[in-house]
């Protein structure tokens, strides 16, 4: 069958209204003919950092003046839980600085070092690594570890300043820390952090400054409920609308959809809307939400489902947000790098959302037209074998065989960040580790030149979010 | 020496299949290495050996195979046996292991971990060598089916 006509009988399957007949085209035409990148996609570093399986999510440092990027490592076979730091100070040259493991690492269970962020606070820099473990292991009831890596690049001045601890974080009483953080400069002038664990249905949120001066409570602020109850918190994004003045939250939940809250005021998160399937949400494609992430202004977001053959999919949530209807249950668009396998995370900076896309390496989509996303360019970060990636039943310890056929399409980019001030790409590779590229086209983002507010992952640690009127929310203290 | 090695292995495979057997198994730096522990409910006139507070009280015997001699991993001179609560919040010796002679302890802890360092003296009494093998009591697997994946719909964890 030809590739086109099995896209669009997927299309067909999963509701899709449309698939950019230009994707179709680019896509058809890659399959047909293997490449390793597309010629606007150039390669300004690669450093291998280890064994197969020990690296996961990436962050870079946005300011120029501190180019370090995180890179977040697993247990895999070689006890590697902990991560690495790549100086990005000349991108064609890149080179680690530091591998930080947690102390016996081998005695260790679980999964390790999953996701990490940055924040800066009081003019001081810090790195929040999120740590998974199982348990019966050390360390099981860790949350994340907080660094102060104000030093770098001198690698031996980074020092721990204090633990997350995430005990009884489940329905139960089980920990099993967080999977990932969202660091958030919110519109009140707080430096915010949102945590998951995959265990609890709820993200909760901390107040970073109460947390490094030691508060007992750690500066738990409050948490945004999963509504019904019906999963965990995968994935998140905070983010600032300026049109509405509100401080918003953007949940994965699985099983459940996903769910947008104002939290403008962090002690009491309003739900605002919600992309569900109802009761079919345990079964359903999209009813498992992984990761999302709104477009600069908040009307439409991406989302992810982690499960081979799901595309990316584009949900406009005005409706809901108008209060047109309760929940939003369709996607108006939808794209994927190659039908077989399954894009992960990803960055926008509209119109280019950049993806991390497991065994299909960096791709790139314009969503200039939400519903007809198209091609922009791609490089193969992995070049290993088709399904020999994780699964739930491989214990990521265990020697990785990397053979055709042996595991999941869970396999190859893992992470990816953009440098809003030169537009600097880096990917972090399960397998091939850590990549570094420039885009044609692409020296930088910045919303206004795009019509658009100048709101992405990226914060702006000393002046708040864009648009925010100054003391909106401010808290009196 | 190679029966022994033989017969320690012969234990390994067969320890998952018995609760009262466990592997240890190597960490990765060392290759070929192992050990089996054996767990006997210690002796009682009562019938069942428990301590004070109720805890049920066990004997147990660590046998080894495969170990280089402890200088070829650096500054070491001996290797000890260390158990230890799972969160390696209490660790207490074992003892010294010297090749061919079985390291015998008693515990009375519910969960615990087993774990063989590389250090710089026999008379070692705390942990700071390299861990060269580890293994976990039987009990020590067992885990709250909260965070089973069933509850997460069964994709993996990231």
């Amino acid at each position: 069958m030809h590739h086109r006509a099995i896209i669009a009988g997927l299309s067909a399957t999963l509701g899709l209204r449309a698939i950019g007949a230009g994707a179709q085209q680019a896509r058809a035409a890659h399959d047909a003919a293997p490449a390793s990148s597309s010629a606007n996609v150039h390669l300004m570093a690669h450093v291998p950092l280890g064994h197969p399986f020990t690296v996961s999510g990436i962050e870079m440092e946005q300011e120029l003046s501190r180019p370090y990027v995180y890179v977040s490592r697993m247990l895999g076979a070689t006890n590697s839980a902990g991560f690495s730091i790549v100086s990005v100070k000349d991108p064609a040259h890149a080179k680690v600085l530091l591998d930080w493991t947690i102390p016996d690492a081998e005695l260790h269970v679980g999964y390790g070092g999953m996701e990490g962020k940055y924040f800066k606070l009081h003019g001081r820099y810090y790195y929040v690594q999120c740590f998974q473990f199982n348990q019966g292991s050390p360390d099981a009831d860790l949350g994340a570890i907080v660094f102060d890596v104000t030093g770098l690049p001198d690698a031996s001045k980074v020092r721990e300043v204090g633990r997350f601890h995430a005990p009884k974080s489940a329905t139960a009483t089980i920990p099993g820390g967080f999977h990932n953080v969202f660091p958030y400069k919110h519109s009140d002038g707080r430096a915010l952090m949102f945590a998951t664990t995959l265990s609890g249905t709820y993200a909760t949120i901390f107040d970073l400054e109460h947390f490094l001066r030691g508060d007992a409570d750690q500066g738990f602020v409050s948490r945004v409920p999963v509504p019904y109850a019906t999963g965990r918190y995968h994935d998140f994004y905070i983010g600032y609308d300026p049109a509405t003045h509100q401080d918003k939250f953007y949940g994965g939940a699985q099983p459940g959809g996903y769910f947008v809250f104002d939290v403008s005021v962090p002690e009491t998160p309003k739900l605002l809307t919600s992309i569900i399937v109802d009761r079919r949400a345990i079964v359903s494609a999209f009813g498992r939400g992984h990761t999302i992430t709104p477009t600069p202004d908040g009307r439409y977001v991406i989302t992810e489902t982690e499960y081979q053959y799901s595309p990316l999919r584009i949900f406009d949530l005005k409706p809901g947000l108008d209060g047109k209807v309760d929940a939003i249950t369709e996607p108006i668009g939808a794209w994927t790098a190659t039908w077989q396998n399954l894009a992960h995370n990803h960055e926008v900076r509209w119109p280019y959302i950049f993806v991390s896309g497991y065994e299909d390496g960096l791709q790139v989509f314009s969503m200039l037209d939400p519903a007809h996303p198209t091609d922009v360019g791609f490089y193969r970060t992995y070049d290993g074998p088709h399904m020999a990636g994780l699964t739930q039943q491989m214990v990521p310890d265990s020697e990785a065989s990397l053979h055709r056929g042996t595991g999941s399409v869970l396999n190859g980019a893992w992470g990816i960040d953009v440098r809003n001030a030169d537009g600097l790409i880096v990917i972090s590779d399960m397998t091939t580790g850590f990549w570094a590229f420039r885009l044609d086209g692409f020296a930088g983002w910045n919303g206004h030149r795009w019509g658009m507010p100048d709101i992405s992952s990226a914060q702006d640690w000393d002046n708040g979010p864009d648009g925010a009127k100054k003391g909106a929310h401010a808290r009196s203290r | 020496m190679r029966l022994r090695a033989a017969l320690v292995a012969a234990l390994v495979v067969a320890a998952p299949s018995d609760p009262h057997r466990f592997a240890l198994t190597s960490t990765g730096r060392v290759k070929g290495a192992s050990g089996v522990v054996r767990l006997v409910p210690a002796s009682s006139p009562f019938g069942v050996a428990v301590t004070a507070d109720g805890h049920t009280t066990y004997d147990l015997t660590l046998t080894v195979a495969g170990l280089p001699d402890p200088p070829s991993l650096g500054a070491f001179t001996a290797y000890i046996a260390w158990i230890a609560t799972p969160d390696l919040g209490s660790v207490e010796r074992l003892g010294a292991i010297a090749q061919g002679r079985p390291v015998a302890g008693r515990t009375s802890w519910n969960k615990f971990v087993i774990v063989v360092t590389a250090e710089a003296s026999t008379r070692a009494e705390k942990r700071r060598g390299p861990s060269l093998l580890v293994g976990r009591s039987p009990s020590a697997t067992m885990q709250s089916f909260a965070d089973h994946p069933f509850y997460n719909t069964g994709a993996p964890p990231f």
